[in-house]
């Protein structure tokens, strides 16, 4: 069989998706038989992109004028664009704090110094190109990984998750920490996938996945207030990894 | 026979028919029912190893040696996959699953068949067991409607039956492509307006239909005003057939299941049933 | 002859006696007060007086997530082969027998399913009697009434009334003879329950699919799922496959699905049949109080109250299932 050509590019993000890729040690054997991970920099040096790829799994989100060159460039050479990790998604932590006045968060990180690149507004992918899968999660689930890894290597898209953390909490028959806790647990508006990692350790869920499809927000907000926790709670918390929910 | 179980199956030719629509052969074990027994409107589910499995109605005629044609339009999560199969490749099939069209009610009828676009797959199917037995049913007729020029599928082989007189055929599509003069045996209009001028006895006519369900109502209101009873008219509904043996719950229509009750019901038993028709 | 009768004293014998025949489950207050089927361990007493277990025993019979196929080139798909062991169930109250069995009814039919069938084969079940709340319905749907078990143990001071249901419940019977005493006293008139009636069942019109309710319901509705995953009955699975980190293995995964979600009735191209979460309510009010496909006409609901209670948002169909169905449920 062909091994496929892929490339494995990060942007603005801290690498820890493609670190949970370089973590799959057991099966990193087995995938280098599939794969020709050619162009892959934080595992590999040189790195110089060539060629036509059929995937690329691009982690983080977009910040820097010469990151829209890069992913633009990746796209046009790859079949298949995947969006690795919360980042890459939805924006996550690097745009927590977009609508904000871009000058005062650089005086009050950087202070007077100079900042030697310009930056904008983190971007999730799908505003830039077009996005052929996604695989959430801060950071990705090892298993999600390998099963679109897999997938790939055969033409095959992940089909894409719709139902929310709650789902495989209840599966796996947890205690529910938002109606017997009155904790502030995202599961409800937060895509499933993770089998609940968090909730089954008795730890809120943090949303870190991204929204749910159809989340319904408005009643999410009311059950929340029962519990206690103001309108402006509940979004600084869903906007640390998603700054596109709107409330 | 165990219906949880698909049988390997071989690719053995995949005939493009449009940009996105491909007639599939396969072959498997030679007289197994899969193949060999089936009714027209029946569906198999379909297996493309490690991309998943999809339910799919027949297109062609039983064979007693294990092939099977199937008409397949690659835009889903397997049927996308399945386009870059090439001959030989593996895939595995269960079935026939559900009820087909009820050809035992048909004899000494006249038949309509209408098929939307991709309904073309199963009547395709009808037609070829109405032909196989030309003698037991009065008129065929078959109207059949694409968006487009295009997108119409088999039509040399239709052309060729009307041209025998095997069969009353009319074509028709939404709109022409800019290129397009437009052929002459295929009108411009939505598939509805054909039965406008339909000359037709309704007490000895049954219709098939198969099509986009945002075609149903009006063929079925314009089918009624024509004087046919909803017993005489049939619709296979398309769902989402996952198990195919009335398991997993996805594919009823009101509380019939399209999976073992269906996917062809009469407009009778369909009767009440809110969204039953798209 | 006169009921056989079971001192409460003796219960802890019972168990460590049923123990010899198989692994013995029953439900199980967990350190987080979360009430779960799971093994009873020696020494240890199930949690008798819990009304409900968070998940019901069909995630015995149908595992929230599971492999059915596996595919290698060679020997292309082959069933997922399992090494079932024998399990009894202790303590199952009546609706949730009732749910195994209405299970029984889907899994089991014509062409049963292979994994169900073979974990079916070595459950025991062992019903005993309880007393509803509020949230309960099942004193008035006629399935718990009847519903089939192997050995039933209905509560009377001091002990329990046992009864047998089937060839397996009298060899267990047999087994634990020396400790049933005859029952001197009066056995409730319903043996199983201490109050409530049966129903006709009957066949009733399409629900109205215009009653602004079912829009109320989509309103609230946080398609979270737990309604459908905690129900006894309910059954739905999604169908996926896997590849293998080769270049042909693949496994075919079953799991647990709800019909409030989005994907349920979405065909390839996108066409979702059940657009409107209001549209999926109506759906799962006709699979719980009507019957889909050839159980059409048989309530899947066991009125165990799991799904009233497990609802973040509260949402109930009883109100409106009463109203319909004309009657109290």
């Amino acid at each position: 069989m062909k091994k496929l050509r892929v490339a494995i590019a990060g942007l603005t993000a801290c690498s820890g998706c493609q670190l949970s890729l370089l973590n799959c040690e057991d099966e990193l054997p087995r995938m280098l038989e599939l794969f020709e991970f050619h162009y892959f920099p934080m595992a590999s040096s040189p790195a110089l992109m060539e060629g036509e790829y059929d995937a690329v799994l691009v982690e983080g989100c977009l910040s820097m004028p010469h990151e829209k060159e890069l992913l633009q460039e990746l796209r046009r050479r790859s079949r298949y664009l995947v969006a690795l990790g919360t980042c890459a998604v939805c924006g996550g932590v690097a745009a927590l704090r977009n609508g904000e006045e871009r000058e005062q968060l650089r005086q009050s990180v950087y202070g007077e110094n100079q900042v030697a690149s310009e930056t904008y507004e983190p971007l999730p992918l799908h505003r830039v190109v077009q996005v052929d899968a996604a695989v959430t999660g801060c950071p990705p689930e090892k298993e999600e990984l390998l099963r679109l890894l897999a997938g790939l290597a055969r033409g095959v898209l992940p089909v894409a998750i719709d139902y929310p953390v709650c789902t495989e909490c209840r599966m796996r028959e947890n205690l529910c920490l938002l109606t017997e806790r009155s904790a502030l647990c995202l599961g409800p508006l937060t895509l499933g996938g993770c089998s609940a990692r968090c909730p089954s350790l008795g730890v809120p869920c943090e949303g870190c996945r991204g929204p749910v499809p159809e989340a319904n927000l408005a009643e999410a907000l009311e059950i929340y207030a029962e519990k206690g926790f103001d309108k402006a709670t509940v979004r600084d918390r869903l906007r640390r990894f998603c700054p596109e929910w709107k409330l | 026979m165990n219906r949880d179980l698909p049988i390997p199956a071989v690719i053995s030719a995949i005939r493009p028919l449009t940009v996105d629509t491909s007639l599939v052969t396969l072959n498997t074990e030679p007289h197994h029912p899969v193949a060999s027994s089936f009714l027209p409107g029946q569906f198999l589910e379909l297996s493309l190893p490690g991309a998943g499995e999809f339910p799919v109605s027949y297109c062609g005629f039983p064979s007693v040696d294990g092939s099977i044609e199937l008409c397949i339009r690659h835009i889903g999560h397997v049927t996308g996959p399945l386009r870059t199969a090439v001959p030989g490749d593996a895939a595995a099939v269960r079935g026939p699953f559900g009820h087909g069209f009820p050809l035992l009610a048909y004899v000494g009828q006249d038949l309509l068949l209408i098929a939307g676009g991709l309904g073309i797959a199963p009547l395709r199917s009808l037609l070829l067991a109405l032909l196989a037995q030309r003698e037991l049913w009065g008129r065929l007729t078959l109207l059949y409607g694409a968006r487009e020029t295009g997108a119409l599928l088999f039509t040399d082989e239709l052309l060729e039956l009307q041209n025998r007189g095997m069969v009353e055929l009319q074509l028709t599509v939404d709109h022409l492509e800019h290129c397009f003069d437009g052929p002459p045996y295929c009108r411009v209009a939505l598939l509805p307006v054909l039965l406008d001028q339909l000359d037709l006895e309704p007490d000895r006519t049954c219709a098939a239909i198969c099509g986009p369900p945002v075609v149903y109502p009006l063929l079925v209101s314009r089918l009624r005003q024509l004087g046919l009873s909803d017993d005489r008219i049939h619709l296979s509904l398309e769902r989402r057939m996952k198990c195919g043996v009335g398991r997993c719950g996805h594919c009823a229509v009101g509380t019939r299941l399209c999976c073992v009750d269906g996917p062809v019901f009469s407009l009778a038993e369909l009767a009440g049933i809110e969204g039953a028709l798209g | 002859m006169a009921p056989q009768y079971i001192a409460n004293h003796n219960l802890p014998l019972l168990l460590e006696r049923l123990r010899r025949y198989a692994e013995l489950h029953g439900p199980v207050r967990g350190e987080d007060g979360v009430v779960r089927f799971a093994a009873i361990a020696p020494g240890t007493l199930p949690d008798l007086s819990a009304l409900r277990t968070l998940l019901p025993p069909k995630k015995y019979l149908l595992h929230p997530q599971e492999t059915i196929l596996n595919y290698t080139a060679a020997a292309g798909y082959q069933l997922q082969a399992e090494d079932v062991r024998s399990l009894i169930l202790f303590g199952l109250h009546p609706c949730d027998l009732a749910g195994i069995n209405y299970l029984d009814r889907v899994f089991l039919g014509d062409a049963p399913d292979p994994l169900y069938a073979a974990r079916r084969a070595t459950l025991t079940l062992i019903g005993i009697s309880c007393t509803p709340d509020e949230f309960c319905s099942c004193h008035i749907l006629p399935s718990p009434l009847n519903a089939l078990s192997d050995l039933f143990l209905c509560s009377v001071d001091e002990g329990l009334i046992v009864t047998s249901g089937s060839p397996r419940g009298d060899e267990l019977l047999d087994g634990v003879k020396d400790l049933l005493e005859e029952w001197e006293g009066a056995v409730p008139e319903d043996s199983r329950r201490f109050f409530g009636h049966a129903e006709a069942e009957q066949v009733r019109p399409e629900p109205d699919a215009t009653l602004p309710e079912w829009q109320e319901f989509a309103s609230h509705c946080l398609g979270c799922g737990a309604c459908s995953l905690c129900c006894p009955t309910c059954y739905c699975f999604d169908v996926l496959e896997f590849c293998g980190l080769d270049s042909c293995s693949a496994e075919r995964v079953r799991q647990w699905d709800n019909c409030l979600f989005k994907s349920h009735a979405e065909v390839a191209g996108g066409t979702n049949f059940r657009k409107e979460r209001a549209e999926r309510f109506l759906y799962r009010y006709r699979h719980k109080y009507r019957g889909f496909g050839p159980l059409q006409g048989v309530p899947s609901c066991v009125g165990c109250g799991r799904c009233r209670v497990v609802c973040p948002a509260g949402l109930d169909l009883r109100p409106l299932a009463e109203r319909l169905e004309g009657r109290p449920l």
